[in-house]
């Protein structure tokens, strides 16, 4: 989970990374109330970058210009998002721009201090001026000095800037973090620091034992935009919203696998691929393996772009027989519905592809629903591209 | 890593009535579980002895040889340094969604004392006909002489799938875990495979995220005598979503963009000459074409 700037800014406040004087603004009434003397900069407190570019930051220097600034930052989306919260914080007149981060690198199975001198927006165009410090150990300042050193400091600046990441690396422990970074870390002309902007991502796997990013995780998540109900259920992920086909499968590499063959086979992407995980991974929001299965198709087929439906499920626990089943209840509810409502095509065309034991039972609990199911993945692929290319358009209730 | 069936078991973590269906199936399945470790619950579950603590279990059925970790993902840090406390060399861990920085410090103890860890997020490892440790289902494999490594579970059934069905069997089947930081690496599966006797050709299955198909490309170019075949699932999957698989912490600052896309693992491979399947049921096809050649 991605933090925002202020979130970030208020640990590094807590454990001693220097920032500025800021303030949260709500609405843009609360600049009357600023306690910061002006120049003030407001930034939109949106998730992604290139904020800058896209208008999201502004100096002001009256409490008038502030307030019509800030009215416009609230009104303007930045990759679709719009912001809740600005900051207003000083200016901040830096000599010199750093760049710090940690992440843990996947492949050296180890966090990994990066550092450069040539910091702010510059940090991309200069890859070779990013030095890297694997800590292959516990832990120790001689690591964050080690990491000075490479980005070439002397003097003063090799002691604070090897103690701002020796506090860096704190929090990323004490907070489960996946990435740290502070870009820019302002140089003043005397040689202060200042952390001018902080990204911080948590861990997801981690949030749950960490009560104060839980609280924040579910704020976020109360947001009318997201999907509670679909967290129950699995990963939901969209492709391709011109896609016709959604794709309900067990297991990350597997669904990959079918995308990638009906993207062959049609090509066109699938809209949708819901992953409602494996039978093994237990208690996913309470509900059981079958009841992900059944709910999973509820909610692709609230989707009225959806035409055709894969259902792409390897299974041992539970038996192909108890998904069967549970296929064959979102069918037998459906059927009813259509039935009173007089109406057709009120979900999804249903190709199901299903591989374990007792395959001949499972096969006959759908061909009751007189829905089509194989053990072959490319007959599969075959079938669910012929059956979404044919359907029509489905009519709304 | 020891793979005989007659080699010494504990399972970490029983109380979960979860997890009994497949201690029963890797009992039927032959694999030697000697004892269980649940803190709390000292009782035996059919015929089964359960311990509060690993030394415990070491200490009334002697050294172990493999420890299966099912407790839940914040515990098994702890499980795992127990188990190495009580001299455990192998250790394999179902458990999903290990926060990354507690897979540190495990790699980290793990490695001063040479214990192997499988996974996090792994369903561990099968040796068709002989021998299951962990939750592979079992039904889709049949034994032969195709070694099989990979990073999902359920599309590695349906690669074992597609080779049974075209007459070919497995040797050894493991998929080292999808995890953001896991233990074993596809370098030392393949090396295992290499070395181990029934093993004739090599499927190597991967997906986006991180690096670990292109160090095995070359390492394969570099070091493995035996036919690989490989598939890339995930080509046509947008880039940066990985479907619940967090093996793809490729917030890799300051290495490029190109690192960990499906694109870059499948020129790694064709850069070491690797026979790449367009799709699952191609895979059986180049192994056997491969097969020819040798």
């Amino acid at each position: 989970m991605d933090l925002l700037e202020y979130q970030a800014k208020e640990w590094f406040r807590e454990i001693g990374i220097p920032v500025l004087p800021s303030q949260r603004i709500d609405r843009p009434r609360d600049l009357k109330g600023l306690k910061i003397p002006y120049p003030v900069v407001l930034k939109s407190q949106v998730r992604t970058g290139g904020r800058g570019k896209a208008g999201g930051v502004k100096i002001v220097t009256n409490t008038i210009d502030a307030i019509a600034a800030a009215q416009t930052i609230f009104n303007l989306p930045i990759l679709g998002e719009f912001p809740e919260v600005l900051l207003a914080e000083a200016k901040y007149n830096s000599d010199r721009e750093f760049y710090l981060a940690i992440v843990i690198d996947a492949v050296a199975r180890r966090p990994l201090l990066l550092g450069s001198t040539q910091g702010g927006v510059d940090v991309e165009s200069n890859p070779e001026a990013l030095q890297q410090v694997v800590v292959e150990r516990e832990f120790s300042p001689f690591y964050a000095r080690r990491l000075a050193v490479k980005m070439g400091l002397q003097g003063d600046a090799l002691g604070s800037v090897s103690a701002i990441v020796e506090k860096m690396y704190g929090l990323f422990v004490q907070k489960d973090l996946d990435l740290i970074e502070i870009n820019p870390l302002g140089v003043s002309s005397t040689g202060e620091l200042m952390a001018l902007d902080g990204k911080v991502t948590v861990n997801d796997q981690a949030i749950a034992r960490h009560p104060d990013i839980l609280m924040m995780a579910e704020k976020k998540a109360s947001r009318p935009n997201g999907y509670p109900s679909v967290a129950q259920v699995g990963k939901w992920n969209e492709v391709d919203k011109s896609g016709n086909i959604a794709i309900l499968g067990n297991g990350a590499g597997l669904l990959m696998a079918t995308l990638d063959l009906i993207a062959a086979a049609s090509h066109r992407k699938p809209s949708v691929c819901l992953n409602v995980g494996h039978g093994r991974i237990g208690a996913n929001g309470g509900l059981n393996f079958c009841d992900r299965v059944t709910q999973g198709l509820e909610l692709i087929a609230q989707d009225k772009s959806i035409h055709a439906i894969l259902v792409n499920i390897l299974c041992s626990v539970p038996t192909t027989v108890e998904v069967a089943e549970a296929i064959a209840t979102f069918v037998q509810q459906h059927d009813n519905k259509t039935h009173k409502t007089r109406s057709h095509a009120q979900y999804p065309k249903l190709v199901v592809r299903l591989a374990g034991t007792d395959l001949a039972d499972a096969k006959a609990k759908l061909d009751a629903v007189q829905v089509s199911s194989m053990e072959d993945l490319d007959e599969a692929i075959a079938q669910v591209v012929r059956v979404a290319k044919s359907s029509l358009p489905r009519r709304s209730e | 890593m020891k793979l005989k069936p007659d080699s010494k078991v504990l399972i970490q973590g029983m109380t979960a009535s979860l997890w009994s269906p497949y201690i029963a199936r890797m009992q039927a399945y032959g694999t030697q579980i000697v004892a269980a470790v649940s803190p709390g619950q000292t009782t035996s579950i059919d015929d089964l002895p359960v311990f509060d603590l690993v030394e415990q279990a070491v200490a009334a059925v002697g050294a172990i040889d493999t420890t299966i970790i099912f407790v839940p993902p914040y515990q098994a840090l702890d499980a795992a340094l127990e188990a190495i406390a009580s001299g455990i060399k192998q250790i394999i861990i179902i458990s999903a969604g290990v926060p990354p920085l507690d897979m540190v410090r495990l790699l980290r103890k793990a490695e001063a004392n040479e214990t192997i860890i499988l996974g996090p997020n792994s369903p561990g490892i099968i040796i068709p006909g002989k021998l299951l440790l962990g939750t592979h289902a079992s039904e889709f494999y049949t034994p032969g002489s195709i070694g099989l490594v990979s990073r999902s579970t359920t599309l590695t059934y349906e690669i074992a799938l597609e080779l049974t069905k075209a007459g070919l069997g497995q040797s050894i089947a493991v998929s080292i875990g999808s995890d953001a930081i896991i233990g074993s690496s596809f370098l030392q599966w393949l090396q295992i495979l290499d070395e181990d006797d029934t093993t004739e050709a090599i499927v190597l299955v991967g997906e986006p995220g991180g690096n670990s198909e292109e160090a095995a490309a070359r390492y394969i170019a570099e070091a493995i005598d035996k036919p690989v075949i490989a598939y890339i699932a995930g080509c046509h999957a947008p880039a940066g979503k990985h479907w619940g698989h967090t093996g793809t912490l490729a917030a890799v600052v300051g290495r490029g963009d190109n690192v960990g896309t499906a694109k870059s693992k499948l020129e790694a491979f064709q850069a070491a000459k690797v026979p790449v399947a367009e799709r699952p049921s191609q895979i059986a096809e180049l192994v056997k074409k491969a097969l020819k050649k040798k």
